[in-house]
């Protein structure tokens, strides 16, 4: 009794900040927690009923693991977790270091107005929709009309069949995601690096530390517990892979599957003749699973190493 | 914990607040009374159109005097069509008609998964005059097990794979295309072209034509031929034809007939631009004069197969009544007024006289520009085409022409065999990428058939191929023996 009058007023006093996350809250219950529910669909064979959609879950029958084995079955189920996991370490990694990078030198420059004009500029890939950055692609590499055979010829090379050469593929593709998301995920650091108290900053010019010093001594040690963070949440995103980026980007070209093929495009062309339900399903749940085992398992490492940085 | 218990009373809240709004209209529903005019619900693939409100508003005078029935038209997008109807089904949405296909809002996967009604009994009770306008063949061949789910829509019942020609280039170089019967007997041709036309490219990419029915869709590898042994089930891409077919179609890529990129090319290659010399197209009865018309040149036709009747071509466009409908058999009567009255087909396709279209001499119509600006109908996908108005420059026979077409176009052998691929699941989905990833390439001539095939096929037979070919034999063996012959 006591507790829960202890509880009620707790409520009351906190009354305004409750009610400001309330439409997160409740954006949260509707999209994400009770579609939850649907994951059992993962377990059935998907059949409609006429009264309604609780009534088609309810009536399905139950088949086990049935769903999943697409995702294990053949020599491919090794090459796109092999693809989506490389390609998500080398995005994180990459996407650590250039959007730190990037997020500093923009802290550095001293003209305000320059410094916006780049940030809006490199901010602005990341509103565009994969389809049209791979038109964008498409004229650099496009066979007959594209600019880069266009120089290539010109100097006397030999054109290149970019879409049908998978080597290029993981150069290609990291530079364009590279491209698209560094400035929007340098807008944090940003936040964080102008958010440092500059008596730091005083204080390291005073013992004479070099603009290296500075950065090396002050800057990513005060916002090492973002970098951390972003970083732990981003491990939980490992094995789903951005299906526009693989799928848009070569333009579905079949010689450049062994490089392009991703957990995501491998379920889209399997059920894109059958639109099974319970196969999707089945793919997300693999996906968000491994993902949450993984945030899991990079957490507890950080607690074991330095437990303030630690999520949870 | 005390966040937990929030956060659940706001999940109550709000599933609370759902499952009312449900119950509510489920109660409307049940309110209803059968002397009540009913609203039936259509939803229809096309590109919305500005005028559509006000062509139902003379189609619902007419269907409330007529069946007592009002609809409610809904317009969905080509591209969205799909999706869209896979959201609504899976969500058990009450409504009453909608499109069904081959290709969009798959027929056979959604009366399998029990999203349609069956329509066996409902069509003889309320259908009849229906059921004698459209040609019993497409009524058997969409009938899956012996249950008809959609009523197809008359139009041309074979489906005819035909090549065809800019004709302004073939006369100005003095050729003849009449003997052209196959891929093979083009390479003359091509070649006057390659050497003459340098701003022409002389195929407009097109897939290689192949003498199979195709089971599923698309470029799956699963058929049965069309001669010989029709009753075995073959992966197309080890029948010698194939091979044969797909090494023309290399040689003419690297003779530089075909376009470098043809195989990630996502160019539709529009017929008013005259940068082609052959394409391949699907065939109806006076095609030529269609394409011609939208051309602005002339195009003639030389077919590459006699019509065959595939499954493909029998279920092209259906209207199907959902298993979530109130009113079944109001949305039966309304489909068999829309596929028998004259009036009421063309007003939906046409629109209204005067605004429109107007009428020119001896009932036949020319389109006012209204029609293309504010209602531009998917005529095919509405019904019965043999009950449409004739353009000022149609052939007078026109429709005769498609009875003919269809009396001489041959049944497939696997015609009305619906194979269901619930068994074979998760093969299907290790075949369908391992086709996506090969067959586009092949099909276009972009890539070696010698090297590249035997590739292809090795992975098919590693993604479970032998598994699925056994299983659809063993499902054709029993329909076959169903269906006695």
């Amino acid at each position: 009794m006591k507790r829960l009058k202890k509880f009620g007023r707790n409520l009351y006093s906190n009354r305004i900040w409750l009610l400001m996350t309330l439409p997160g809250l409740i954006w949260f219950a509707i999209f994400a927690y009770l579609p939850m529910f649907g994951q059992v669909i993962a377990f059935k064979d998907f059949r409609y009923d006429a009264d309604g959609f609780f009534a088609s879950v309810k009536n399905s029958d139950w088949v086990g693991f049935e769903n999943f084995r697409f995702l294990f079955s053949t020599n491919d189920a090794f090459i796109i977790t092999r693809n989506t996991v490389l390609y998500n370490l080398l995005f994180i990694v990459l996407g650590l270091i250039l959007a730190v990078g990037v997020a500093i030198i923009l802290s550095e420059i001293t003209k305000q107005k320059l410094a916006k004009v780049y940030q809006t500029g490199m901010l602005f890939p990341h509103f565009l929709s994969w389809v049209v950055v791979s038109y964008f692609v498409f004229t650099f590499l496009s066979m007959d009309r594209g600019m880069i055979n266009g120089f290539l010829e010109h100097f006397g090379f030999e054109a290149i069949s970019w879409y049908n050469e998978a080597s290029f593929w993981p150069y290609i593709l990291v530079a364009v995601s590279q491209w698209k998301g560094v400035g929007f995920s340098s807008i944090v650091y940003l936040a964080a690096i102008v958010g440092i108290d500059r008596s730091y900053y005083e204080a390291a010019m005073i013992d004479g530390a070099s603009k290296w010093q500075q950065i090396w001594h002050v800057t990513i040690p005060m916002i090492m517990p973002i970098i951390i963070i972003l970083t732990i949440l981003n491990i939980g995103n490992i094995f789903s892979a951005d299906f526009g980026l693989f799928y848009q980007i070569p333009r579905d070209s079949g010689p450049l599957y062994s490089v392009t093929n991703v957990i995501d495009t491998y379920v889209y062309r399997g059920l894109m003749t059958m639109g099974d339900i319970g196969m999707s399903t089945a793919a997300g749940l693999y996906q968000a699973t491994v993902g949450f085992v993984l945030i899991l398992i990079a957490n507890y490492i950080v607690r074991k190493v330095d437990e303030d940085n630690a999520l949870f | 914990m005390k966040k937990l218990m929030m956060f659940f009373m706001v999940l109550l809240g709000v599933t609370g607040l759902i499952t009312g709004c449900s119950n509510n209209e489920e109660s409307n529903a049940q309110g209803e009374n059968s002397d009540e005019t009913v609203e039936l619900k259509w939803y229809l693939i096309g590109t919305p159109q500005p005028d559509t409100e006000k062509v139902m508003e003379e189609v619902n005078e007419y269907t409330k005097e007529k069946i007592n029935a009002t609809i409610d038209l809904n317009l969905i997008d080509w591209g969205d069509y799909d999706e869209r109807m896979q959201v609504i089904t899976a969500s058990a949405e009450e409504y009453d008609i909608a499109f069904t296909s081959s290709w969009a809002n798959n027929y056979s996967l959604n009366a399998r998964k029990g999203a349609f009604l069956e329509l066996n009994d409902l069509l003889d009770e309320h259908g009849k005059e229906m059921k004698e306008a459209i040609n019993p063949q497409f009524i058997e061949g969409a009938k899956i097990d012996g249950s008809l789910y959609a009523i197809p829509t008359n139009k041309e019942l074979g489906q005819q794979a035909v090549l065809s020609f800019n004709n302004e280039l073939v006369e100005k170089h003095n050729l003849d295309v009449s003997d052209v019967n196959s891929i093979e007997d083009l390479e003359p041709l091509l070649e006057v072209i390659k050497q003459n036309e340098p701003d022409v490219t002389p195929i407009a990419t097109f897939d290689a034509y192949l003498p199979f029915d195709f089971i599923l869709q698309g470029e799956m590898p699963f058929a049965f031929r069309l001669d010989g042994n029709t009753d075995e089930v073959v992966n197309v891409y080890e029948e010698d034809v194939t091979m044969d077919t797909l090494k023309t179609m290399h040689d003419y890529y690297q003779k530089g007939y075909i376009r470098s990129d043809a195989a990630t090319s996502t160019d539709s290659w529009p017929l008013e631009v005259a940068n082609w010399f052959v394409r391949k197209e699907l065939y109806q009865p006076y095609a030529e004069k269609v394409w011609s018309r939208s051309a602005g040149y002339e195009i003639v036709a030389q077919p590459l197969h006699e019509p065959y009747i595939f499954n493909g071509s029998v279920t092209g466009s259906m209207q199907a009544i959902s298993a979530t409908s109130q009113n079944p058999e109001k949305a039966m009567e309304f489909l068999n007024l829309l596929n028998t009255d004259p009036y009421l087909r063309n007003l939906l396709d046409k629109g209204i006289e005067g605004e429109h279209y107007e009428e020119v001499e001896d009932g036949k119509i020319k389109d006012l520009p209204a029609r293309v600006e504010k209602f531009n109908m998917p005529s095919f996908a509405i019904g019965n085409q043999l009950i449409l108005k004739l353009y000022e420059d149609d052939p007078e026979d026109k429709w005769e022409a498609f009875e003919e077409f269809n009396d001489k176009s041959i049944p497939s052998p696997a015609l009305g065999f619906y194979f269901d691929t619930n068994p074979v699941r998760t093969e299907i989905a290790a075949i369908s990428n391992v086709t996506s990833e090969y067959a586009p390439a092949l099909l276009k001539g972009a890539v070696d058939p010698e090297e590249y095939l035997p590739k292809f096929n090795d992975k098919l037979y590693e993604a479970g191929l032998q598994k699925v070919l056994d299983e659809i034999q063993k499902q054709y063996d029993e329909w076959k023996k169903q269906h006695g012959e």
